[in-house]
Order: structure tokens, then C-alpha cells, then sequence
């Protein structure tokens, strides 16, 4: 698999984009699953997995060859949704102003925001209640937690992808699955 | 639980496959003299069996397609100003 990549990785260097398309097919479902984990939204996953191959491909020529491609591509998904995750929270400045509402706050538009029925309906899924368990975890403990047990990867990959000790991440696997036991027990 | 929190790190380090044959011994024997260690240690592996059980998802079918359209065509470019 490593040695496909490199080979095609190499390709690319030389100006054929359509290897890069083959890059894409083989590690698209990853990458998705990844952000989808991640964000807990379809169009939001799609959106952010596009970029991070997009990215990869700008930034091809600083992969540095003797490294695990996967584990570079996953940390630029990973930093992404990190990012998004990041920017989400100031946006609910609840004293903002939307744009073209002309002194509207977000007070005001609260109240229709809120409860969604059909939100509530969908949510009876078990698939989509564990999602929604997976999305309540903060940040720091998500990305181990989804990088662990769904994309399946070592602590050392998780370590390299998320630039953070081995020991760091063991921690965070710990207070993540902590939370989750707390969080899933009456399932 | 306080009094557990040793064999609450063990049972972290067993689902990292991660312990000692010692501690794996202490944990195992503790396991079988006291209900709520056993029922904290079921919680947490069910915990993890569900969230490994949310199915794979696929990207869309027209995934790649929309990557490649979004690719800068650099090569192009630097065609034409010359």
C-alpha cells in the first residue's frame, strides 16, 4: 500500500494530477468517516475531507517521503476539523449581529432555533444517538476517541498525527472513554 | 470507588493492551471479589463496543470528481502567461 502511494505521490510531483485521483479513491471513506466523526455533519464532513485532500495536493512537495502518508493526510483532516471545531463557538456571540437584520441580535432569533421536532425524531436511531454521545465529548478527547476506535490506529499514530506525546494521548484515550462510560451506560 | 482507582488504571491499561502480567493478575482477581469494580469495567467495555459500532460511512460517489475540480491547475496557468 505504502509503496503504491510513494510511487504515485512521486507522480504527482512530476505533474500528473490524475494520480492524485487515485490517491483520493483510496483513502476518501477514511478521511470522510474521519471528519464525519469529527463534526457529526454530513455536509460539513464532505466540505472539510474535499479541503484536506485539496490541501494535500498543494502541499504535496513538504510530504516528506520516508513518513507514513496516512498519517500525514489524517493529520491535515484532523487540524481541520479541529479548526472548524475551534471557530464554531465564537460565532454564537449572543450580542452579534446577523448580517442584513439591522439591529436583530441573536436574542431574538433564538426562540425558532432551538427545538427542532423532527430533529428529535431522527435522533431515536441508535447509529445516530451514539454519534450524537461522540459530538457531546470536548475536542481534545474526540479526536483520540475517533482516531482510536473508529479510524482504528495505534497510539503511536495518534501521537504523530496529533503532535503530542504518547503519554498525552494515553491520558486523553483515558478521560475520553471515562466520559463515554458515563455518557453510554443506560444504552 | 476511590479505594479502586489502581484497578480503574488497570482496566485502562487492559483496554490498551498495555498492562503488566502482575497487574493484569491484580486486576483479574479483584474482578472476580468485587461487583462494582465488574460493573464499572462492563461499562466501559460496552462504551467502547458502541462507539466501535457505528457503522463505516462512504463518502459520496462524486467525491473524487469534486476534489479533482477543485485543484488548482497550476501547470495551465503558468501555459498561458508565457
Amino acid at each position: 500500500m505504502e509503496a503504491l502511494i510513494k510511487k504515485r505521490i512521486n507522480q504527482v510531483l512530476k505533474g500528473d494530477q490524475n494520480a492524485f485521483g487515485e490517491i483520493v479513491e483510496l483513502y476518501k471513506d477514511k478521511v470522510f468517516q474521519l471528519c464525519f466523526r469529527m463534526l457529526g455533519n454530513r455536509h460539513e464532513a464532505e466540505d472539510l475531507a474535499q479541503e484536506a485532500f485539496v490541501r494535500a495536493f498543494v502541499n504535496i512537495h513538504s510530504f516528506k517521503i520516508n513518513m507514513k502518508f496516512s498519517t500525514w493526510l489524517y493529520r491535515i483532516a484532523t487540524n481541520l476539523c479541529i479548526d472548524r471545531l475551534r471557530k464554531k463557538k465564537p460565532d454564537y456571540h449572543l450580542d452579534a449581529e446577523v448580517a442584513g437584520t439591522e439591529g436583530l441580535n441573536m436574542y431574538s432569533q433564538i426562540a425558532s432555533d432551538t427545538l427542532k421536532p423532527e430533529e428529535e425524531v431522527a435522533s431515536l436511531e441508535l447509529q445516530e444517538s451514539i454519534q450524537e454521545e461522540i459530538t457531546k465529548l470536548p475536542e481534545k478527547y474526540r479526536s483520540v476517541i475517533v482516531l482510536k476506535y473508529i479510524e482504528e490506529l495505534s497510539l503511536k499514530e495518534i501521537s504523530d498525527i496529533l503532535d503530542l506525546p504518547v503519554g498525552t494521548v494515553k491520558t486523553r484515550i483515558h478521560r475520553g472513554r471515562e466520559a463515554l462510560r458515563k455518557q453510554l451506560r443506560h444504552f | 470507588m476511590n479505594c479502586h482507582e489502581d484497578i480503574i488504571e488497570y482496566m485502562h491499561d487492559y483496554l490498551d493492551e498495555d498492562i503488566t502480567s502482575e497487574h493484569q493478575e491484580i486486576l483479574r482477581n479483584h474482578l472476580q471479589t468485587c461487583s462494582e469494580c465488574r460493573e464499572y469495567f462492563h461499562e466501559m467495555k460496552k462504551a467502547v463496543a458502541l462507539v466501535q459500532s457505528t457503522s463505516h460511512i462512504k463518502a459520496p460517489d462524486d467525491f473524487t470528481a469534486r476534489v479533482m475540480a477543485q485543484l488548482p491547475k497550476e501547470k495551465k496557468q503558468v501555459g498561458a502567461k508565457r
